[in-house]
């Protein structure tokens, strides 16, 4: 069955039909915010808010849009209230090396392939590590991120650049450790 | 590592599934549960995928200068419940129009929202336009009406509330098309006394 057939569902009255969207959706939810977020509860907490207001504004979506892209667009924008709620605890940080970082990754890097760079994604300063993630984690096109952000694609590029020449320094600074 | 081989890597971290917890899920369908139960999400309008176009009747049943509401004044309600918000009774007239090569029954459609400003219905009749075919309010009963000439058969229509919000028919059967879009149905046809 596909998402239309499931929202058509829900808005003629079945609310548990929408369970399928969050079994459908939460996995690819869940590497979003938590590597934005880099914090397992605060993530929690966003990918909730975002399905729950996703279910509130069921009647509004429009078929001519993918649901995942819909869906994205409201986790992201609940990420960014969450960081903006946790921004003093960001600065506070912000100036801690790659070896501190895992004091606020609250990403399980122990269980990553490689967790000095779940660390180093930490410090990266959030409008970067929001379009690194969207780009490599949700496999976004910079078209799709730049409807989902509301930044414009060179803009998107350009982050990700920085991104990745940021993360760079990072690990070869923790490796020269 | 190359540039190339550092992106790969990382965008392999980055796409890997994060450790499931299975009670947030549940947590989730808690609190959508939850606001269902204040409010349900009502549907704006979307036009149905695959619709094909087809002649308006109504403009027809215009043009001819037949189907005037004063021939429906003998019609029989026959609404068995009336709910705020729900289209209670579909009644069907013995009424033709005849004139041109098809023959059109004229149909009324009665839906009880008094706190509305504005309604209308939108179906394969109308090719689904949800301005062209308003609801007139009755201001005595709070009633919105409008009176429709089809022809003969199935017709998929919906109810368009302030120009954006959906309301299904109560009464009406409610199919899903093949993709997976649900209408309600109007059967059209002689009307039985």
């Amino acid at each position: 069955m596909t998402d239309h057939a499931i929202i058509h569902q829900v808005l003629a009255g079945d609310v548990e039909a929408f369970s399928r969207l969050v079994d459908r959706h939460y996995d690819r939810c869940a590497r979003i915010a938590f590597r934005i977020l880099g914090n397992r509860e605060d993530a929690e907490e966003a990918i909730q808010d975002a399905f729950l207001r996703a279910y509130r504004a069921l009647g509004t979506y429009e078929d001519q849009e993918r649901f995942s892209a819909w869906l994205t667009r409201i986790l992201v924008n609940q990420c960014r209230t969450v960081l903006a709620r946790v921004k003093r605890r960001e600065a506070v940080f912000s100036d801690l090396d790659l070896r501190d970082a895992e004091l606020f990754a609250g990403v399980e890097s122990k269980d990553s392939e490689w967790p000095d760079l779940e660390r180093a994604l930490a410090l990266l300063p959030p409008d970067q590590r929001e379009a690194v993630v969207l780009r490599y984690a949700d496999d976004l096109t910079y078209e799709e991120m730049a409807r989902v952000t509301g930044a414009g694609e060179s803009a998107l590029k350009m982050r990700v650049q920085r991104a990745f020449a940021r993360l760079r320094a990072l690990l070869q600074e923790v490796s020269s450790v | 590592m190359s540039d190339v081989e550092f992106e790969r890597r990382v965008g392999r971290v980055l796409s890997a599934p994060m450790p499931a917890n299975a009670r947030a899920k549940d947590a989730i369908m808690d609190r959508v549960r939850a606001a269902a139960r204040d409010q349900r999400p009502t549907r704006a309008l979307a036009l149905p995928l695959g619709r094909t176009a087809r002649h308006s009747l109504i403009g027809l049943a215009m043009a001819a200068g037949i189907g005037s509401i004063t021939t429906l004044s003998a019609l029989r309600d026959t609404s068995a419940t009336r709910h705020a918000g729900i289209v209670t009774s579909v009644v069907i007239g013995d009424s033709v129009v005849e004139g041109f090569r098809d023959t059109l029954r004229l149909v009324r459609l009665m839906f009880d929202n008094a706190g509305a400003r504005q309604v209308a219905v939108a179906g394969d009749f109308n090719e689904w336009n949800r301005s062209a075919t308003p609801m007139r309010r009755d201001e005595r009963t709070g009633r919105w009406s409008v009176t429709l000439a089809l022809h003969d058969g199935e017709h998929r229509y919906a109810i368009v509330v302030d120009a954006t919000r959906w309301a299904g028919d109560s009464a009406a059967d409610r199919p899903a098309d093949g993709n997976g879009h649900v209408y309600s149905l109007l059967h059209v046809a002689r009307a039985t006394n």
